[in-house]
């Protein structure tokens, strides 16, 4: 992972990216020309009406759509050129979603799901179960292992979807509409587990439609019509600087506190980061 | 990219293991096609085996003399045995057995003459059992094995006979009866012999010694107003290098004692048992076809469930590709699940297939089903081949799914 090594590296570079559907007259442009730069450690919370393409570009984020034009730079790598299979393993080492209908597989247990992107790292069955055993006893949910799926609440689900995306130490974590099939107690909770992880050091980039949302966000960039409508922060200002309109809707926290907080963690867990992927790439 | 070979297979499984009757019934499909392909193989090869002993039995140096016209080897109908020509005036009499006794090279001639009738001993009265009237130089060219008593010969009384072992079990109840007396056709005659069993039902002499009567041809002529009536004379060369000499001596000699008639057949070696084996080899290969288009439609059956397979779990493939699975990996995942139904109903097939060919071989038929690793293999490839293949375009199917609207899809 590029970023260990040179931080000031973008975890994601957009220039000009563009997407169409159909062919002819029936052609629809969906993302037009639309440059964003990430970088690690940011919360972002994408905002704009149905049908701005928000959803298309979080799967072109996560290598699950490829864009017409324009050029996507992960970690300092253009993967525009790359096959489907170099995708599948980008996703595999460097991505983490979270879908809004929680996406478990109904066949496996809670602990089966968690350690489902294990499998496609090649990690051994025992290995992969203690992963992801561990994992699960971060958010809380170690007494529900052996559970199915359906024997979950909504918000239960959710934070073992997240618990599943963070389990393969993703360089970013994709969540589209994390909280909309949740009631707003759990929605809370899911966004507290969010900008939770964000503090451990994750770049997340969430897509929603609750501006209350935004609230936890680093970073708060509105689309129409395919092109980014306003960006909350110029891509080069500092990552701290928080729209403080959009703070009074946090209603859990002082604005000022959780900010400073969240600095020190980022900082101490950036180190421990740096320390864990080093030993991922010695293996 | 990762082959994860471990993970498919506990991954199949695990699929596999939650559909239980939907996968056992489309194994079933597999299992059945398997097992008639292993039943006809196994007993076919039985039978075919037999005819090729017979082959190495004769040491290449046995020639047969049979009545009737020659034909071409390669037909089947020359399979059709002397004994279903019992009632029609054979052309071979004692006069040729003298007359190939008097070919240079000759070690020994034996005719043999069926005898028709029935063997009685008490109320026991076998039907399977044959007659065969013949000179105690058959010993010298079969070579029998003696279980108890002696072979025939000159010196003993021409009311005297050797018995099969099966056919001394069913009039007496005993394999060991020397000194018993038996009828034939109200004539009593003597045990003085046994024979060890010999489970060759199929033989170039066209008789089961396990069944058969054996008596001195005097004996037999007794029967027939003293005429003997030869279903066919065996001939045994001094040397394997002979036997081509010996051979076309007696074709010259034939012509001539019976005024240039080719009504006489001459076989040696492999003539013996070609028509026969390629008879069992065509029965086997029609046989293999019926059976190989049960296993067809086995194989549809699982192509059929397997897309089933895929259409439901249309989203858990769009899962399983946002977290990292590439194509290759779907691909085998449904791939592999295919195989292992079809590689398990191969097994099961096989093991079922001999369980029929064994209760068939038992029940109905006199010889064993051949046992071979050729068998084996055929049967597991063949059901890994069907797995492949009809198991590879449902697995590209499902590979093929694009993330995105499989993820978009409920059910």
């Amino acid at each position: 992972m590029n970023n260990a090594v040179d931080p000031t590296t973008p975890v994601i570079a957009l220039h000009g990216l563009t997407k169409r559907y159909g062919i002819g007259d029936a052609e629809h442009t969906v993302l037009d020309g639309v440059d964003l730069t990430i970088k690690k450690g940011e919360f972002i919370a994408i905002m704009g009406p149905s049908g701005c393409g928000k959803t298309t570009l979080l799967n072109i984020l996560g290598l699950l759509d490829r864009s017409n034009g324009g050029d996507y730079k992960l970690n300092g790598k253009s993967v525009d050129s790359l096959s489907s299979a170099a995708h599948a393993r980008i996703r595999s080492d460097q991505v983490g979603f979270v879908f809004q209908n929680f996406n478990l597989v109904p066949r496996l247990n809670v602990i089966e799901n968690v350690a489902l992107p294990l499998t496609y790292r090649g990690v051994r069955k025992t290995k992969r179960l203690q992963a992801a055993s561990k994992m699960l006893a971060t958010f809380h949910l170690s007494e529900r292992e052996y559970y199915m799926p359906w024997q979950l609440s909504g918000g239960q689900t959710q934070r073992v979807a997240i618990a599943r995306a963070l389990v393969n130490d993703p360089s970013i974590v994709l969540a589209d509409e994390p909280t909309g099939n949740l009631d707003s107690r759990s929605s809370h909770v899911i966004m507290e587990e969010l900008s939770d992880i964000h503090k451990r050091g994750n770049t997340i980039i969430m897509v929603t439609h609750n501006p209350s949302l935004t609230t936890y966000a680093s970073r708060v960039i509105t689309m129409l019509d395919g092109r980014i409508d306003t960006d909350t922060k110029d891509p080069r200002a500092p990552i701290n600087q928080i729209d403080t309109t959009k703070r009074r809707l946090d209603s859990h926290s002082e604005p000022t506190k959780t900010e400073e907080k969240a600095k020190k963690v980022s900082k101490k867990s950036t180190k421990t980061k740096s320390k864990s992927t080093r030993k991922g790439t010695k293996k | 990219m990762r082959l994860l070979l471990l993970n498919h297979i506990e991954n199949a499984v695990e699929s596999l293991r939650s559909n239980r009757t939907r996968t056992g019934l489309t194994t079933l499909g597999v299992t059945i096609g398997i097992a008639s392909i292993t039943m006809i193989l196994a007993l076919s090869g039985g039978a075919t085996k037999i005819v090729t002993n017979q082959v190495e039995e004769l040491g290449g140096n046995i020639a047969v003399v049979r009545p009737g016209e020659t034909k071409p080897p390669n037909q089947i109908e020359n399979i059709t045995s002397p004994q279903s020509n019992a009632y029609a005036t054979s052309t071979l009499t004692e006069r040729d057995v003298d007359t190939i006794r008097g070919v240079p090279n000759v070690q020994a001639v034996a005719p043999l003459m069926v005898v028709s009738g029935s063997v009685r001993s008490g109320d026991q009265s076998p039907a399977a059992s044959t007659v065969v009237a013949t000179t105690p130089d058959l010993q010298t060219i079969v070579n029998f094995p003696i279980r108890d008593g002696q072979f025939i010969d000159t010196t003993t009384n021409i009311d005297t006979a050797v018995v099969g072992s099966q056919l001394s079990v069913d009039l007496f109840g005993t394999d060991s009866s020397i000194g018993k007396t038996f009828q034939i056709r109200g004539k009593t005659f003597t045990v003085i012999g046994i024979l060890k069993p010999l489970n060759k039902p199929i033989n170039y002499n066209n008789v089961d010694f396990d069944h058969a009567a054996i008596i001195n041809l005097e004996s037999g002529k007794s029967f027939n107003q003293g005429i003997a009536q030869l279903q066919q004379i065996d001939v045994k060369a001094t040397e394997t290098d002979k036997l081509p000499g010996v051979i076309s001596t007696m074709r010259q000699t034939f012509d001539k004692t019976h005024n240039g008639e080719a009504d006489t057949t001459i076989l040696s070696g492999e003539d013996l048992s070609r028509p026969t084996s390629q008879y069992f080899y065509a029965i086997a290969a029609t046989m293999t076809a019926v059976a190989a288009i049960s296993l067809f439609v086995g194989g549809i059956g699982i192509m059929n469930i397997m897309l089933v397979s895929v259409a439901e779990r249309t989203r858990e493939i769009g899962i399983r590709k946002a977290l990292g699975a590439s194509n290759g990996h779907i691909t085998f995942q449904f791939l592999i699940e295919s195989l292992a139904m079809s590689i398990g109903g191969g097994i099961s097939g096989y093991i079922l297939g001999y369980l029929f060919a064994f209760t068939l071989s038992r029940s109905l038929l006199t010889f064993d089903p051949l046992f071979s690793w050729e068998i084996a293999a055929v049967t597991l490839g063949v059901s890994a081949v069907v797995g492949t293949l009809f198991g590879l375009y449902p697995a590209i199917r499902a590979s093929r799914k694009d993330p995105i609207e499989a993820l978009r899809q409920y059910h």
